[in-house]
């Protein structure tokens, strides 16, 4: 991990702020790319500075130090999926990946359209079926560009669920009942060979300008490093210790890079919260609210319906 | 039917005097969660109108298709409830008001923001005389716009962001209602000054400000809007103030500083009424929705009784006016 140490960095500052973490995760370009996609996270149309979205800058450092890195006739794609109450056609406006990526002349691709294929995949007891865009299965590389940020269901959300996102299903919300399994199974079906992380506006309880960039070659390391930042224990993170009990990716030998910032001083940083005590409250809250309107006969506004 | 039409349809059905008989909806999912209520449903509101034996309709309708709507029920001699804001446009809206004349039927705008506690509240003290005279009046609203997250997350309806089909951004939907209320605390007003902006770089403004000029002896006004801040329920970023020469009022004086501690005061107050069997302070532990409820509960009283609307179209139709002055300057820029 490393930090830009200035408010005001400017795009060099970015690019050299992700060569070096690329370099320390020991990630090597593997020979022959031709095909890149980056799947950034725009679960909705919060811009960056509220710590919900990937920011556009880190993905246009990402696609420069690409291009630094790679022949020059890769084609690289920013990809991202619509989701249940978010439009790519509106989000990537919106969010300022349009113009960038039009400005990197790559591809924007939204991944509920083009070739689909309906995969099966085993998560522990279950099968799945999950619907991805052949261009995640048939890229060489796979750059996943996640947030670090918590989550009212998952708590932890960083690099696993960015994945999540890119399940080629608007209405992802169905697989809110078996979440857990959906991550690790759409992780499972497409690797990230390399996570970036977008700790520049990190979210916890609010914003906080944390100006973090973490890079891993395995993304469950690097989701096991973020619940620490916020203030979990990994293990007991549902999807995480769900992917560490399926064995696919490594999760005994973590070794943390620190270039110019301390775990230590990031972790303290981060606007962590009690999710277990704020999923409580919220749902506690919801349901006093609905018996409330049974008991006492007062209308509840549809926002708040189920 | 959307979210709104639902909420109207709720509250009337908790209403005394209010006998709900049907809704329209094309959306089937609509109607189904509709039936629940055990309320008749229809595909089509001409097929409603035409089918049943109504005194006044609810239109809640997307700003394309009110002209329609309002137009088909005066001519049916229905009296109206319609969403605000009046239309799209300031044409449409001289359609609607000259119709509704014509057919001599009754309109009432839900210019629900004026039925606020804290704007009342705002209102009462400014008419006192408290604060002197107004030289300087203020007011924001900046929400999610139609990027709110609802509890079931559902997509943005692609109308609200097609200009042709909307009408307009963020000054149409949030500056109506601002607009509106300075209005009827200040009297009638003209544009001075506007500014639109498009940070989400949508074909509709996403950020408005706009300075207003009272006709005759009254404050200047600067109304600012925005759709671009996350905002969840029960966040709400509202607010008047009014600057005069015996001091000033806001409305945040008046809003409830925690909106969690003021639903549990409602809540429990309403427990108590409806255990004593008084009437029962509907939404009130919302604060926010509690004025939707209060501006439909007049209408049907106004019906009831026979007496005037306590909102008169033609302060809406003024808000019309300052709604196209803004888009006029702004168009072909």
């Amino acid at each position: 991990m490393t930090s830009l140490k200035s408010k005001s960095f400017s795009e060099e500052d970015l690019v050299s702020a992700i060569r070096r973490v690329v370099v320390s995760s020991g990630f090597c370009f593997k020979n022959n790319i031709k095909s890149v996609v980056v799947k950034p996270n725009l679960c909705y149309y919060w811009d960056c500075s509220t710590g919900e979205t990937t920011d556009p800058r880190v993905v246009a450092a990402v696609i420069d130090f690409l291009r630094s890195e790679l022949k020059n006739d890769v084609r690289i794609s920013v990809a991202e999926a619509d989701a249940s109450a978010m439009k790519t056609k509106y989000s990537f406006d919106v969010l300022g990946y349009r113009e960038m990526c039009h400005r990197k002349q790559v591809d924007l691709v939204n991944l509920c359209e083009g070739d689909i294929e309906n995969v099966n995949v085993s998560v522990k007891d279950k099968e799945l079926v999950l619907p991805v865009n052949k261009l995640l299965l048939q890229a060489d590389l796979v750059i996943n560009v996640p947030k670090l940020k918590m989550h009212n269901l998952t708590g932890v959300t960083c690099a696993f669920k960015n994945m999540f996102g890119a399940i080629a299903k608007p209405r992802k919300f169905s697989y809110h009942s078996i979440l857990s399994y959906a991550i690790v199974g759409v992780n499972k079906l497409v690797r990230s060979d390399l996570t970036i992380v977008d700790g520049i506006v990190a979210r916890g309880r609010h914003p906080k300008r944390l100006g973090v960039i973490m890079a891993a070659d395995d993304p469950l390391a690097n989701d096991f490093v973020a619940a620490r930042i916020m203030g979990f224990n990994p293990r007991r993170v549902e999807h995480l210790s769900l992917a560490a009990r399926e064995h696919v990716w490594e999760t005994n030998k973590i070794e943390v890079v620190e270039d110019g910032i301390r775990l230590s001083e990031v972790k303290k940083s981060f606007p962590s919260y009690n999710h277990m005590m704020h999923r409580f409250s919220w749902n506690l809250q919801l349901r006093l609210l609905r018996l409330y309107g049974r008991i006492v006969g007062d209308v509840l506004p549809p926002v708040l319906e189920d | 039917m959307g979210k709104m039409g639902k909420l109207h349809l709720l509250n009337a059905l908790h209403m005394e005097g209010v006998n709900v008989v049907a809704a329209a909806d094309k959306s089937e999912k609509n109607r189904k969660s509709v039936e629940n209520y055990h309320v008749k449903t229809y595909d089509d509101y001409r097929e409603l109108i035409d089918s049943e034996r109504l005194d006044a309709v609810i239109v809640s309708l997307p700003n394309f298709l009110k002209r329609e709507g309002v137009i088909y029920a005066a001519e049916r001699k229905l009296d109206i409830f319609l969403d605000k804001p009046l239309s799209r446009n300031l044409a449409e809206a001289r359609e609607i008001v000259q119709k509704v004349e014509e057919e001599k039927v009754r309109l009432m705008v839900g210019v629900n923001y004026r039925y606020f506690p804290s704007v009342q509240k705002l209102k009462n003290d400014l008419d006192d005389g408290k604060v002197g005279d107004v030289f300087i009046a203020t007011s924001d609203l900046v929400l999610n716009g139609p990027f709110s997250h609802p509890l079931v997350p559902t997509p943005v309806p692609d109308w609200w962001l097609d200009k042709e089909l909307s009408g307009g951004g963020a000054f149409l939907d949030l500056g109506f209602h601002l607009t509106d209320i300075l209005i009827w605390l200040f009297g009638d007003m003209q544009l001075a000054y506007s500014h639109l902006g498009y940070n989400l770089r949508l074909p509709v403004e996403d950020e408005a400000t706009a300075v207003l000029k009272c006709k005759g002896k009254g404050p200047t006004c600067i109304v600012n809007v925005g759709w671009f801040s996350k905002s969840i329920f029960p966040d709400f970023n509202f607010r008047i103030n009014a600057h005069g020469t015996a001091g000033f009022a806001s409305t945040d004086c008046y809003a409830p500083r925690s909106m969690r501690a003021h639903a549990i005061k409602e809540g429990t107050l309403n427990l108590l009424r409806r255990v004593s069997r008084r009437k029962l302070h509907y939404l009130s532990y919302t604060y926010y929705y509690s004025s939707f409820y209060t501006i439909l509960e007049l209408f049907f009283e106004s019906l009831n009784k026979g007496t005037g609307f306590p909102v008169d179209w033609r302060d809406q139709l003024k808000a019309m006016e300052i709604v196209d002055s803004v888009y006029g300057e702004h168009e072909g820029k």
